[in-house]
């Protein structure tokens, strides 16, 4: 195969991934028009903020109160992401559509990356509704010390999200149980990801394990980022955000394009 | 049809006489029990459903690590599981809202029977899971959380867990009566009840933490005052006197919610048929 070949051939499956990803995006974006059910957890994430927010207020630590407003915009983040990558599969699977798409010259894991993507984008609005919620109704403004470094973290976080939801989908690819799947991943990633109390704060034998979980490194990276203290080592804990989230995007990638071709072979992508 | 094929259809085991709203809800009741066949195996309910309550439950409890008290540690574990119940019993909503979307709906409203009886027994399914995952958070994993209960307080408490998801029920079902109206507020409904219930009902701090007209909306909700009783029997300061209050009030609005919820789906059915609103799906 000459070289002019292989950079065709490349430049082809680039232009196929980028394809993809911007249908998704743009699938997803009709999508959220259409289905406000989609931004359920925009909705709720105003009354958690107020449940968590009243726990420490009336336990009197208004220190704890940027706990209590990051928490609802994580669980916003992660909640949204993974009813996408759930129901983005199953949702095409109970129209009927899953084989058709599969079909299409565009690669899947492109356009799921991209619906992904779209909704990961839009579940940022959690940061500043639960920051906007607390103050309005109990007064609390709470104070962003280190801005720049905010949004680095919320984007690195979003990006980390979006790839975690790519092994999701492979899952649901391949599982009639997304809903279980779908369960189990929530409440458990929360305390793993220590949304609300601390990595350090949890028992020790579970530690490592919430470290393998990139929403630990986030968490700790933005309640620091609203203390007035220097955030330490910021540049590692963020490349740790970074580096969890690739593995993700890579180990996705591959689960997906595996879990179709043994669909495509089995003749089982729409009855796994 | 022969009468020996009338005959031989499944029927309800009871002598009750046919077209009595008691007759219909339990025969309603068969189609939870398929329904919740349908949707778990024991083991996807243990790992997937349990599993998860379980987390959600501790999630909370480790709040109160956090702030460094035992005692928010045992406030907030017991009202996020006794929450869980309620949580498992506003799925009614869901179940109830499905008739509509499978296109049954319009059938039922047809049938000579009165809607409300068999919606009353359509999801029923709910009330033992939640038991179950609300006692194995309350009473196994609880005292890992010093969660603990004297054996009658604690034969008390699970009686007042049957009644949470049982009185729950009643306030589901009224909001699934509005919902059938309202098809898009589905999963609204159901969550923001839930979150709201977190908020008002002394699950997460003390009612009286919130302004009177908070701690208004809170008293409508039959969790408020189950809840408080579970405590004080956890506390092991409960007086037979506020335990009996407790429940009364909490059968008191739950009652309401009965009859808003028959009320409405009554309405339902007769301004159905009455304009033809009632169509196959939604």
């Amino acid at each position: 195969m000459t070289t002019s070949t292989l950079s065709s051939r490349a430049g082809e499956v680039v232009t196929g991934n980028v394809r993809g990803v911007a249908a998704g995006v743009s699938r997803e974006l009709r999508e959220l028009r259409r289905s406000p059910d989609q931004l359920m957890a925009l909705v709720t994430a105003p009354l958690l903020t107020l449940v968590f927010l009243a726990i420490m207020l009336h336990a009197n630590r208004h220190d704890l109160a940027p706990y209590a407003v990051l928490a609802p915009a994580l669980l916003v983040l992660w909640q949204m992401a993974l009813q996408t990558s759930g129901d983005t599969v199953e949702s095409e699977r109970e129209n009927g559509s899953l084989e058709a798409l599969v079909a299409t010259p565009s690669p899947l894991p492109a356009v799921i990356g991209g619906r992904i993507a779209a909704v990961t984008v839009v579940s940022m609005l959690g940061f500043g509704e639960s920051w906007l919620v607390a103050g309005l109704v109990f007064g609390v403004w709470v104070q962003v010390f280190h801005p720049a470094a905010m949004v680095a973290i919320v984007l690195v976080t979003g990006y980390a999200t979006a790839c975690s939801a790519l092994v999701l989908s492979a899952l649901f690819v391949t599982t009639r149980s997304a809903r279980t799947l779908q369960n189990v991943l929530t409440y458990p990633f929360y305390i793993l990801g220590g949304v609300i109390v601390p990595v350090a704060l949890l028992p020790m034998w579970i530690q490592p394990l919430s470290r393998l979980v990139f929403l630990s490194w986030s968490s700790d990276l933005m309640r620091d980022a609203l203390t007035p203290a220097p955030i330490e080592a910021m540049w590692g804990r963020l490349g740790m955000v970074l580096l969890l989230g690739t593995v993700a995007l890579v180990v996705g990638h591959l689960l997906v394009k595996r879990a179709l071709d043994r669909s495509r072979r089995m003749g089982s992508i729409g009855h796994v | 049809m022969s009468e020996t094929a009338a005959r031989d259809r499944p029927d309800v085991p009871t002598t009750l006489p046919a077209g009595t709203p008691v007759r219909a809800a339990l025969a309603s009741t068969r189609n939870a029990w398929a329904d919740f066949a349908a949707i778990y195996t024991p083991f996807t309910w243990i790992v997937g459903w349990l599993g998860r309550i379980v987390a959600q439950v501790i999630f909370f409890a480790l709040i109160g690590n956090l702030l460094g008290s035992q005692e928010q540690v045992r406030y907030l574990y017991i009202g996020a599981a006794v929450t869980a119940t309620a949580m498992e019993a506003l799925l009614v909503v869901a179940t109830t809202t499905r008739e509509r979307y499978s296109g049954t709906l319009p059938l039922l409203v047809a049938s000579p029977t009165r809607l409300w009886p068999v919606f009353l027994g359509r999801s029923v399914q709910w009330i033992p899971s939640g038991v179950a995952t609300g006692a194995v958070a309350l009473f196994v994993i609880g005292p890992l959380f010093g969660v603990t209960f004297a054996l009658g307080p604690g034969v008390a408490a699970f009686g007042i867990l049957v009644l949470v998801a049982v009185s729950t029920y009643g306030y589901a079902l009224a909001l699934a009566a509005l919902v059938l109206r309202f098809m898009r507020l589905r999963n609204w409904a159901t969550n923001l009840s839930y979150t709201l219930m977190m908020l008002v009902c002394g699950v997460t701090v003390p009612t009286a933490f919130w302004p009177v007209w908070v701690q208004a909306i809170g008293q409508v909700f039959p969790l408020t005052h189950a809840l408080d009783a579970i405590r004080h029997l956890e506390a092991g300061d409960a007086t037979a006197a506020q335990v009996w209050a407790d429940v009364g009030l909490s059968v008191v609005t739950a009652l309401g919610w009965y009859v808003i919820g028959a009320a409405s789906l009554e309405r339902l059915a007769s301004s159905g048929r009455r304009d033809g609103s009632i169509e196959f799906a939604d």
